[in-house]
């Protein structure tokens, strides 16, 4: 009996070693907050990250073989879709609202310009089904995962077990997005006393807080909430936003709140794109806003700016740009992973 | 899930184990999918090309109170499926109870957690993509009563938040028996919606509540 129970905790110290040799913990930045995200229920390993980034960079997720999540996501845009006011998916079809760009997800409680995903598990199952983005379904995705070269032993690698899930690859995604932390730009060395902003950055630092910190909190720069933030209704698009989901009108026209961390790449702006320079969406604030019912609280009073107050408000944000972050190899196309599939 | 729940508890002694069996009907008429219902005089065609549904949080009651619960309790049930629906809940003690209770749909504390396996994955056609969450229950087919696309009409209900919370919860005063049998009545949901109007629920709303509502009480425990 005695040996048993030794032979058994002898048993159970290796299992708990080789989770805990496994598994990563994920790094909260200084100045951030605990995360939204549970990790308990999908713990971090190497392998499932590497997965994730594979499955994020492989057009196998859509109907053709030829759009991946990385098509409407590039890295040096921080995972936007450059240079597009409305996002195009399979085939050139165009979607009716421009991508968002991808980074801090394990802070944010709900997904989407509008919040209709609620969990980052989920959020993947939206474009990979949308008809004008990827037009798969996720049955179909894991089947072609199933029979291909690359992903059974991938898996296998990542959750111990070579038969693949919905479940298994959704969460795979999630722990690629959730490893895009955005955390080192000027404005982070300058909150940790490495750095120091320059005059005209600081001037736009005060207006930054006393005009835009309401709803872009500091120090991710958004309150994670819906807003209405005072755009005229593009009548070619009809976008209620939030109303969508909820169908209570008092969500008539609120959009999930950006961040603005690495905006300087990540235009063009709006859940449109309909501003293609900062200086257009900082000049909206300041002389376009269209009053209706449901506008926000913290745009009732308008926001008074000179044109050098103006600049000095951009020329804050630019030290939002996180160039680590931006051209981290950690988050580039995994070659090597696909290459190793073509070789055998 | 299901499958391999009834091959795990297979092994288990019938005595110690309640099971919970499904079947689907028309009416008097027995309904076998995509077939015809062979209704006297129907000029509607109807015909049902689909019909699923959650069933979870199983419990068995003795005087009002939980006796026993089934754990993890999520089971999808087909009415496409040449294998009976039967569920199994272990009962080892041969615990007493008067009445079962489980709800038609999933939770709103599963539908926020992500992404889940077995037949809760995502891969069950059951789930909603571009607002996530849930399909609860799942009705199609096919009626000359609605001026659709191929005459086709779709029911998917789910949502699970308020206004739109659609889950239902079902109770039902049983004896203590170890093979407790529902009857779905198709026949009680369609006579209660009228198909020239009503022929395309597909995401939380009013119609899924009120629609939900009627399917809860569509279903019959048979006696033995």
């Amino acid at each position: 009996m005695k040996r048993k129970l030794f032979i058994f905790s002898l048993l159970s110290f290796v299992i708990v070693s080789f989770r805990s040799v496994n598994e990563i913990q994920f790094e909260v930045p200084n100045n951030f907050p605990k995360p939204v995200y549970n990790f308990s229920k999908n713990p971090l390993s190497e392998n499932k990250i590497q997965l994730g980034r594979a499955l994020f960079y492989d057009p196998i997720l859509s109907r053709n073989n030829m759009i991946s999540c990385a098509s409407c996501h590039s890295q040096f845009s921080a995972f936007t879709h450059v240079d597009h006011a409305l996002s195009h998916g399979i085939e050139d079809k165009s979607g009716f609202r421009n991508s968002p760009a991808l980074m801090n997800m394990a802070w944010q409680k709900s997904f989407m310009r509008d919040g209709a995903i609620n969990h980052l598990d989920a959020q993947s199952l939206a474009p990979i089904t949308n008809p004008v983005e990827m037009d798969e379904n996720i049955a179909h995705v894991v089947a072609k995962l199933q029979i291909s070269k690359l992903y059974p032993q991938l898996f296998f690698k990542a959750f111990g077990d070579s038969t693949i899930t919905g479940e298994h690859t959704l969460k795979a995604i999630s722990q690629f997005m959730l490893t895009l932390v955005s955390a080192n730009s000027k404005y982070d060395s300058v909150m940790q006393k490495q750095s120091v902003f320059n005059e005209q950055e600081n001037k736009g630092y005060i207006l930054f807080k006393k005009n835009c910190s309401m709803c872009h909190t500091e120090p991710l720069f958004t309150n994670d909430e819906f807003r209405n933030n005072g755009l005229k209704i593009d009548t070619t698009l009809n976008d209620y936003g939030r109303y969508r989901v909820t169908k209570n009108k008092a969500d008539s026209l609120k959009f999930k709140v950006p961040t603005l961390r690495n905006i300087e790449f990540s235009y063009p702006y709006m859940h449109d794109g309909r501003f293609k320079k900062l200086s257009q969406v900082i000049n909206h604030y300041a002389n376009g806003i269209e009053k209706s019912k449901t506008l926000a609280n913290e745009l009732q009073k308008p926001i008074l700016l000179t044109a050098n107050e103006k600049v000095d408000i951009i020329a804050f944000l630019l030290t939002l740009s996180d160039k680590s972050f931006l051209f981290n190899p950690k988050y580039f196309c995994p070659k090597e992973i696909f290459s190793e599939a073509t070789k055998n | 899930m299901l499958l391999s729940f009834i091959t795990f508890t297979n092994a288990i002694n019938a005595q110690s184990a309640s099971t919970i069996g499904f079947s689907f009907a028309y009416g008097s008429r027995v309904l076998n999918i995509d077939d015809s219902l062979n209704i006297p005089n129907d000029s509607t065609f109807l015909r049902i090309t689909e019909l699923k549904f959650y069933i979870s949080n199983i419990q068995f009651l003795k005087n009002g109170e939980v006796v026993l619960e089934e754990k993890n309790s999520f089971h999808l049930v087909d009415a496409n499926q040449i294998i009976p629906n039967q569920i199994l809940v272990e009962n080892k003690q041969n615990i007493a109870f008067d009445e079962i209770k489980f709800d038609l749909g999933i939770d709103s504390i599963t539908n926020v957690s992500g992404a889940m396996g077995g037949d809760l994955d995502p891969t069950k056609g059951m789930y909603w993509t571009w607002q996530n969450g849930y399909i609860n229950f799942k009705l199609e087919g096919t009626s000359q009563l609605c001026k659709t696309r191929n005459n086709e009409f779709t029911f998917h209900l789910g949502g699970y938040q308020q206004p739109y919370y659609c889950l239902q919860t079902l109770h039902f005063k049983t004896n203590n028996s170890s093979t407790i049998n529902f009857k779905l009545d198709v026949q009680k949901i369609l006579n209660q919606v009228d198909l020239a109007k009503t022929n395309h629920v597909m995401s939380p709303s009013e119609e899924a509540v009120t629609l939900s509502k009627i399917v809860a009480n569509a279903f019959n425990l048979l006696q033995n």
